[in-house]
């Protein structure tokens, strides 16, 4: 049986996916991961769980994010304003980031 | 079948153009009525997570809207002629948009979704390979979002049947939807629906995309155990709204829609975003 | 884990549902995250009448999708509430329904004209941000997970707010003064978002303490004002002459508590507040109204659950 493995490097992180194990339970799985995924790279918590048990859903099959213009959902759309405070600015950064990742103009 | 060129606004007559004017226009307005109608469903949807899935398919179709509605301005009309504006019995959507939803009314929100996107899935290939440019190029663009209107709307119907509670509910949906639902394929005027064939404007005749949605949407809903009336022995709503005939509901609606329009005494709309062209 | 040591510990991010809290610890920050929740389903339930309402194509479209943000960080909320095992999401909605669950003071009014928008959507909007983002440093890891994406989407919410009141600002005469009378009307509302100073702060002080929230009332209002006074007047609004607003030294703002009402804002905080209730009694009756379908997806769930059962 196999299990995917999600490792959190500290406290607070989110856990990401890393890697698997085959293992024939969940007790063993757990074990088999530490060693595997935990032994060198910073480990605060690993989750184990069954590859049978996560659906997938890919971009062949969904369209993600749609594929008409959403730029309505967009800080950096709203061009005739200034950010009106730090944490807006901050915002709109992480988003055009988020933007380009996903290779919109 | 006619042209086989392809055609763009300048090529065409005054009647020719009036064909395109009426095809774009029905598919704008079935777009954005039904895009109403669904963003009723914000803040009342069954839970967190279906509400926030209908509210994205409000939002896709508005979009859809947006496209169609643009490349009628084409024809010189703006956006606030095209929507703030126009009177209520010059809107050319089927009355089965417009109908007002029950409180607590998924079932009919769910039932009514599959039968327009179906209906949207065989219109839109029918014009895949339309003579009007303008229009066949946007229409892969609105067909990768309708797929998933159609999976969501089956997945639901699929659950509610399987239950008694919802299963007599998406039946006396389907009792009062079906005759609406067949005034998707009514023809605005025979002339007009004629000049829409014969310029392969779409290359399906109303009267075959009819027989194609039935011979797709009947045993569909057969096999989740439920009755469908017999569309033979049917009389269509005694408005149909491709005519411009509408239901009271409409106007109510309109006038909702058309309120801070009105109030504020505007004379034309912001855009947020670019002109489709420019994208 | 005792509270000593929850003290001891409390930075960001520090705990999640791996650790023993303790029930103090668990309850107050189901309390917080709650209200949180809740805030964000009435504020939606508030502003969806303007995705009908919105005069333009791209602005009904940014309403709507505006308004499904704010039922999106709902969800989190609840499933950053949830993962303290106190409660169940549908608990929480269900005391949303009966009026046991509070939210915030703003969401208590009714909202009736367009040009009203901008007062949720630019300024308690604007507000609610600065909060949240020093919540993104709260103890509890799935708040401050939550935060994460809450504060990456209401960049848009903040700026489409700013953008209508720009855009009506920059309109007619009667759609400046259709904004002026909202702002008059809005302003104390706004300025009390933050509650009361923090000597009468009933829940401040534990929370501070255990890292679930990270800066004080007075603290967090100051940093809106400085950000905020100076965006209305650059649009032309005039601020009202009460509350009295006078700038310290240090550049912080003084408000004259006294100047505001504070009867008002405690009935709201009971769910006393006539307009209130009614919102919360037309959430709960459409909420009502559709809980013929949950029940469905439950026996679904139920009979899934008892297959997997059978079948281990």
């Amino acid at each position: 049986m196999i299990w995917e493995v999600f490792r959190q490097e500290a406290a607070g992180d989110y856990h990401t996916h890393c890697g698997n194990v085959h293992a024939p339970d969940r007790e063993m799985a757990k074990q088999f991961a530490v060693i595997q995924h935990g032994r060198r790279k910073p480990a605060h918590s690993l989750w184990v769980v069954p590859q049978d048990e996560v659906a997938e859903v890919d971009e062949d099959e969904a369209d993600f994010g749609g594929s008409t213009d959403k730029s309505y959902r967009w800080a950096m759309t709203y061009n005739d304003v200034e950010p009106a405070a730090r944490e807006v600015a901050d915002s709109e950064a992480e988003q055009a980031e988020a933007g380009a990742d996903r290779g919109d103009s | 079948m006619a042209a086989t060129a392809d055609l763009a606004f300048e090529d065409l007559d005054d009647d020719e153009r009036e064909a395109v004017r009426t095809l774009l226009f029905r598919l704008a307005d079935d777009e954005y009525v039904t895009a109403e109608r669904y963003t009723e469903w914000q803040v009342r949807a069954p839970t967190l997570e279906s509400d926030l899935a209908l509210a994205n398919i409000a939002q896709d179709e508005l979009g859809h809207a947006r496209l169609w509605y643009d490349l009628l301005e084409d024809f010189g009309s703006e956006e606030r002629e095209l929507v703030w504006e126009r009177p209520p019995e010059a809107w050319h959507h089927a009355t089965l948009a417009e109908l007002p939803y029950e409180e607590g009314g998924w079932a009919d929100a769910v039932l009514r979704s599959y039968l327009y996107d179906v209906a949207e899935d065989l219109r839109l290939a029918a014009v895949e390979g339309s003579t009007y440019t303008r229009l066949r190029d946007r229409v892969e663009t609105v067909e990768n979002e309708e797929d998933y209107h159609l999976e969501h709307a089956q997945n639901w119907l699929e659950r509610l049947v399987d239950a008694d509670a919802g299963h007599d509910r998406v039946q006396a949906a389907l009792d009062r939807l079906f005759p609406y639902a067949l005034t998707l394929f009514a023809p605005a005027d025979p002339e007009v629906e004629a000049r829409i064939d014969e310029l392969g404007l779409r290359d399906r005749t109303l009267s075959e995309l009819r027989r194609d949605w039935l011979d797709r949407v009947v045993p569909y809903l057969e096999s989740l155990g439920l009755d469908v009336p017999d569309p033979g022995d049917t009389d269509l709503p005694s408005a149909v709204g491709r005519d411009g005939e509408h239901t009271d509901h409409w106007n109510d609606l309109h006038e909702e829609f058309t309120r801070t329009y009105r109030d504020l005494d505007r004379q034309g709309t912001v855009r947020i975003m670019p002109d489709p062209d420019d994208t | 884990m005792d509270i000593a040591e929850v003290r001891d510990r409390a930075g960001p991010r520090e705990f999640n549902a791996g650790d023993d809290m303790p029930e103090e610890y668990r309850e107050a920050a189901t309390r917080m995250i709650q209200f949180h929740a809740n805030s964000e389903i009435m504020g939606a339930y508030l502003e969806r009448p303007f995705v009908r309402q919105a005069p333009s194509l791209d602005r009904k479209l940014a309403f709507s999708a505006k308004v499904q943000d704010e039922i999106g960080h709902g969800q989190l909320l609840y499933r950053a509430a949830e993962s303290l095992g106190v409660k169940t999401r549908d608990e929480m909605l269900d005391e949303l329904a009966n009026g046991e669950g509070k939210f915030l003071n703003c969401f208590h009014y009714p909202m009736d004209s367009w040009a009203e928008t901008p007062m949720i959507a630019f300024f308690v909007d604007g507000a609610a941000m600065r909060r949240q983002a020093t919540l993104k440093s709260s103890s509890w890891e799935p708040y401050a997970h939550a935060m994460d994406k809450v504060c990456f989407e209401e960049g848009f919410h903040v700026k489409h707010g700013e953008d209508i009141l720009r855009e009506l600002m920059n309109g007619s005469r009667k759609e400046q003064r259709m904004v002026q009378d909202a702002f008059d009307e809005w302003w104390p509302r706004i300025v009390q978002f933050f509650g009361p100073t923090d000597d009468d702060s009933t829940h401040h002080g534990f929370a501070e303490e255990v890292g679930l929230k990270q800066m004080t009332n007075d603290q967090l209002r100051s940093a809106f004002l400085n950000a905020y006074v100076p965006k209305a007047e650059q649009y032309g609004l005039e601020i009202p002459e009460y509350p009295r607003i006078e700038e310290r030294d240090d550049g912080t703002y003084e408000v004259r508590e006294s100047d505001l009402d504070w009867d008002e804002f405690f009935a709201i905080a009971k769910n006393d507040y006539e307009p209130g209730v009614g919102q919360i009694d037309g959430r709960a009756r459409t909420q009502e109204a559709v809980e013929w379908v949950r029940g469905v997806l439950d026996e679904r769930e139920q009979a899934a659950g008892t297959t997997a059962a059978a079948a281990d």
